[in-house]
């Protein structure tokens, strides 16, 4: 821990000389709008190291945000807190819009529990300058940016450029209930296919046993489809493709067709009563992402298992394919373009996501890889878990599919729309996925991407 | 003299009324370029996501006016048959206080009551098929939906209102109808309804004109639903993104002096036709 | 008034008194009306009823248990507790925005227009008529309407973001001048103003000595409305003000965020569960809820005399 903290430190110190040379280089320089550009690739405001920052978070935030205030006296901190940008609400980009009318306002920092806002921040909006600053040409440093677990800033990065830092991954790992495998004689499922032959294979021998919910939309898309790498949600420049036909999403769409057919995959939400009513204790192994843990399997008003009961593997890949997985989810801190201290910006994002208060005020897997080893194995010594916690979830963490598009909407509304009331109907998916493909085609459009 | 005593109001009326008014009137007519005609209207009505938020609207209203009007016409009715004080007096405060509730707090109260794992009638829900608050809240059940919260919150005070009109009509007319032989139906129909046209006109407006401004349900009910409910919805949800997802606020501006118009004129009509204003 | 409650009330006993030698017809639409009467009773306290209990219940027996079994009072008290906790009481802070928001709206609002009303009743001046017809017009626009004008221009004053952002515009209130002038129109007549000014009085001490007196139950009604309609307003708060300035009916749509039911996706540490959601709706509502419970009887007849801004 220490070391993260002295490693944290000097980063910072190197990052402060770093920014103090382009101050001095600025001020040698006749155009400073040109340098400016430079320095930091975009337009950065005149500095001052006395302004104060704002910092936008949400509620689970505002802790680590209040003691970056603490260990900084001599900066003026305001912490405000919103919605975090939750699913649906779109206060973030509403407000930015209306700050962008106003001129003035913005936040310096802002935390969203999005993962696909760089899609509009991180280009100009409506002739206004792109919110989100750019991180790795200048204002952070590359050793820094480096340190996040490999493809955590993807969903952040554009054309190279690197618009935000990720707070936490929420990769899929498999769950699994020790006691009834043992009991049943069943093996942990490696793969999609020794999933499927365990679901058949349980349908037949012990029915009423599940292997997981396909309920929420969260699940359907994030767990099944993305760590299938399946293309139903792809973006490339400012192309958005969707396609159902590919052989990766019909082998998805038949494993959950048959799975549900045979009653080992159910449709009522992980968050239901009826589930809670029908399933607890009935779940031999289920894909999911990290945060079951805490949501789901530890709370107290939930399915709340006994230490020692449940285990956590590697995620499901197709057998001698790229072992690569699903991701539910994830925050994002971004740095305002038109902050005055651009300086103070850099540490607040550095402190909240590589120093020891970020392993502190974890709430899920951090991002940042050396903070995420040691809150693993925080996490490994309660033994909660059997199997391989740590290694599972690193693992995960490192190897999510990068083929997903992070565009500006949403990949879950189509699914709950059209493929929850299917299945509530007792319609197979395959049904569907024409209807399913249009809706995803059409909201892209809707939202400005080509989507042939 | 009088001025000094109307002169804050008068501001007030002058930069929170008129000026808004008058500064959206010139958005709409203008854009960047400067004078645009009706352009931004033009825009507006090409918009693929106008004519359903219309229909949208307008299914809700038309669900909402028929309900309101039927059923607060006929509980004013039944409140001012009982005849026993205190009953009526309760029965008045049971419809009322669910308007303590308006606005957020009332979409909060359906948010639980149609999300089957934790609502009363849950069972009533999943007898009718839904057995997820996704489920619940799926598009065609929106106008239904918003036209229950609306009526919840809203009919108390009109049942109120009606139960006051109608204890103004002379009982002698009452009594007269009833000597004749009519009923406590055709009493309704042939008597009282006729003398409450005034207030049902003047809800009808008030109706109008509020459940035009949808808001805040399906904003609330979008946000719970990760985007079910859909955040183009509404006409007022369009105005909302138009200013500050695409920053178009000449789009804006002209698609909430729409709304200002058809509120304006219907207004209008109720002022100077309605009589509601005249002393009597 | 008291002539024509005892026609009222006498009239009504005759009609009870004739339904019983009526047929059974006449039965039937009592039943019909009677059945109608507490469907609709339950449709409007069920969800009320149902709110009252569950902040009572843990997360579990609300999801799990009865609807209206009752839970304990340790359990509330541990609810309140964590909805205290959110935020380090957040939840306080904006019930007292919006007390700021709302009372400072209300003072205003009384201060402008009692005497407006009364102008408008009572004394003739030039552009009576125009900001007469104005206010009608004005009354009936529904307030959302403006929000969006009324935000750029508050964005061109610099004052979006201040409580002022909200108060202002909450205090251009058309119905209360409305409600006044005719209260004032109706209880007090011009010879009684008349008289007062010939013994020598001047136009304010004929309002303040004359009128005011008279005007409690105008300014307890202006005031009534006043209040609960800018509790309750969402949509201008929303837009104006930030963070921890939002009121209390902005706050709790945003603890939604929180709930894992509804936005499963954010490892959130902050966790609200369903019952302290459904605490913090009860406590959002609960000043209007209380001046509801203690006005019913003269917002009845208030309400009558003036009809009420929907």
């Amino acid at each position: 821990m220490t070391t993260i903290h002295s490693m944290a430190k000097r980063r910072t110190g190197v990052l402060l000389a770093a920014t103090g040379m382009s101050a001095l280089v600025l001020a040698g320089c006749s155009d400073s709008a040109e340098s400016e550009d430079t320095a930091f690739g975009f337009p950065a405001a005149e500095q001052d190291a006395e302004s104060p920052i704002t910092v936008w978070v949400d509620a689970s935030r505002e802790g680590i945000a209040q003691a970056f205030a603490d260990d900084n006296p001599d900066l003026t901190v305001n912490v405000e807190t919103y919605d975090g940008n939750a699913g649906g609400s779109d206060t973030f980009r509403t407000k930015i819009a209306s700050f962008d009318q106003s001129g003035e306002g913005w936040p310096d920092v802002v935390f969203s529990s999005q993962t696909n806002d760089t899609s509009w921040a991180g280009t100009e909006l409506n002739g206004n300058q792109a919110y989100a600053a750019v991180l790795n040409e200048g204002l952070m440093d590359q050793e820094y940016l480096d340190g996040f677990t490999e493809g955590a800033l993807d969903p952040m990065t554009v054309d190279g450029k690197v618009y935000g830092v990720r707070n936490d991954l929420a990769p899929v790992v498999t769950y699994y209930d020790q006691t009834l495998m043992d009991e049943f004689g069943y093996e942990v499922p490696t793969t999609w296919e020794e999933y499927l032959e365990l679901g058949e294979r349980l349908a037949e021998e012990h029915p009423g046993y599940i292997l997981g919910s396909v309920g929420d939309s969260f699940v359907g898309t994030f767990v099944y489809y993305f760590g299938a790498q399946a293309p139903i949600f792809q973006v490339e420049g400012n192309t958005f493709t969707s396609d159902f036909s590919d052989d990766y999403s019909v082998r998805m769409t038949e494993l959950i067709d048959t799975l549900v057919d045979n009653g080992t995959l159910v449709d009522e939400s992980v968050f239901s009563a009826e589930f809670l009513e029908q399933y607890a204790g009935k779940i031999v192994a289920m894909p999911g992402p990290a945060w079951y843990t805490g949501a789901l399997f530890e709370n107290p008003d939930s399915l709340a298992y006994e230490a020692g009961t449940l285990g956590v593997a590697n995620p499901l890949y197709w057998e001698g394919d790229d072992e690569v997985t699903g991701n539910v989810g994830g925050g994002v801190w971004y740095g305002s373009s038109h902050s005055t201290n651009l300086d103070a910006v850099a540490s607040f994002l550095e402190y909240v996501t590589a120093s020891d208060a970020a392993l502190e005020y974890a709430g899920g897997l951090p991002a940042y890889q050396s903070v995420a080893d040691s809150w693993l194995e925080t996490q490994s010594e309660s033994g909660f878990y059997g199997g391989d916690f740590a290694g599972a979830m690193t693992k995960a963490a490192g190897s999510i599919w990068s083929g997903w598009g992070y565009p500006s909407f949403s990949a879950e509304t189509a699914y709950a729309n059209i493929v929850v009331p299917a299945l509530a109907a007792g319609e197979p998916v395959s049904s569907v996925t024409d209807a399913w493909q249009e809706e995803y085609l059409n909201q892209a459009q809707v939202q400005g991407y080509d989507a042939p | 003299m009088g001025r000094v005593f109307i002169s804050l109001y008068t501001a007030l009326l002058v930069v929170f009324g008129l000026a808004p008014a008058l500064y959206a009137l010139v958005l709409a007519f203008t854009d960047e370029a400067g004078f645009a005609g009706f352009d931004n209207f033009i825009g507006i009505f090409n918009d693929y996501r106008f004519w359903p938020a219309v229909t949208n609207v307008a299914s809700f209203l038309a669900l909402w006016l028929v309900v309101q009007t039927v059923f607060v016409v006929l509980l004013a009715l039944i409140v001012h048959q009982i005849s026993v004080r205190w009953i009526g007096a309760v029965a008045r405060f049971v419809y009322y206080i669910p308007g303590a509730f308006a606005g957020a707090a009332s979409v909060m109260v359906w948010l639980f009551l149609l999300d089957p794992a934790v609502s009363p009638v849950s069972g009533l829900l999943t007898s009718m098929g839904f057995d997820s608050f996704v489920q619940t809240v799926e598009q065609g059940n929106l106008p239904w939906i918003f036209m229950i919260i609306a009526f919840w919150t809203g009919a108390g005070q009109w049942i109120v209102i009606m139960y006051g009109a109608l204890n103004g009509i002379n009982p002698e007319v009452i009594e007269a109808a009833r000597v004749d032989g009519a009923g406590i139906f055709h009493t309704a129909v042939k008597v009282q309804i006729p003398l409450l046209k005034k207030w049902i006109a003047y809800m009808a407006v008030m109706c109008l004109a509020a459940g035009a401004q949808l808001f805040v349900e399906p904003r609330v009910l979008s946000q719970a639903s990760k985007g079910v409910v859909p955040e183009d919805y509404s006409l007022n949800q369009l105005v909302y993104l138009y200013a500050f997802r695409q920053g178009d606020y000449h789009g804006s501006a002209a698609l909430s002096i729409m709304l200002l118009v058809v509120s304006l004129l219907l207004a209008s009509v109720f002022v100077f036709k309605g009589g509601l204003f005249d002393r009597d | 008034m008291t002539a024509t409650d005892t026609a009222v009330r006498s009239a009504r006993a005759n009609g009870w008194a004739r339904a019983k030698q009526l047929g059974p017809r006449e039965w039937l639409t009592r039943i019909f009306f009677l059945a109608v009467a507490i469907f609709f009773a339950l449709f409007f306290l069920v969800p009320i009823a149902w709110l009252l209990l569950a902040p009572t219940k843990t997360q579990r027996e609300l999801l799990l248990e009865d609807p209206f079994s009752v839970g304990t009072w340790d359990t509330l008290v541990a609810n309140f507790e964590s909805l205290s906790a959110y935020q380090n009481g957040i939840i306080w802070e904006s019930i007292g925005n919006s007390a700021l928001y709302a009372g400072g709206a209300l003072i205003i609002t009384l201060v402008a227009s009692i005497p407006a009303g009364y102008a408008l009743a009572l004394i003739d001046f030039k552009g009576r008529a125009l900001l007469l017809t104005t206010t009608l017009v004005v009354m009936l626009i529904p307030n959302t309407a403006l929000v969006l004008p009324v935000f750029l221009e508050m964005s061109a004053l610099g004052l979006v973001g201040t409580a002022w952002s909200v108060i202002l515009p909450f205090s251009f209130f058309p119905f209360g001048v409305y409600l006044t002038y005719i209260y004032f129109s109706t209880t007090v007549s011009k010879d009684l103003l008349n008289a007062a000014r010939i013994d020598g009085a001047g136009e304010f001490k004929v309002f303040w000595l004359v009128a005011m007196p008279l005007a409690k139950p105008v300014i307890a009604l202006v005031g009534f409305f006043s209040l609960v309609q800018n509790w309750n307003n969402y949509f201008l708060p929303f837009f104006m003000v930030n963070g921890r300035d939002y009121p209390v009916q902005v706050r709790i749509t945003e603890m939604l965020a929180n709930v894992p039911a509804f936005n499963p996706t954010s490892s959130s540490s902050v966790v609200v569960e369903f019952p302290v959601l459904a605490l913090a709706t009860l406590l959002s509502v609960t000043p209007v809820l209380l001046v509801f419970l203690f006005s019913q009887r003269f917002l009845v007849s208030g309400m009558t005399a003036g009809g009420l801004k929907g």
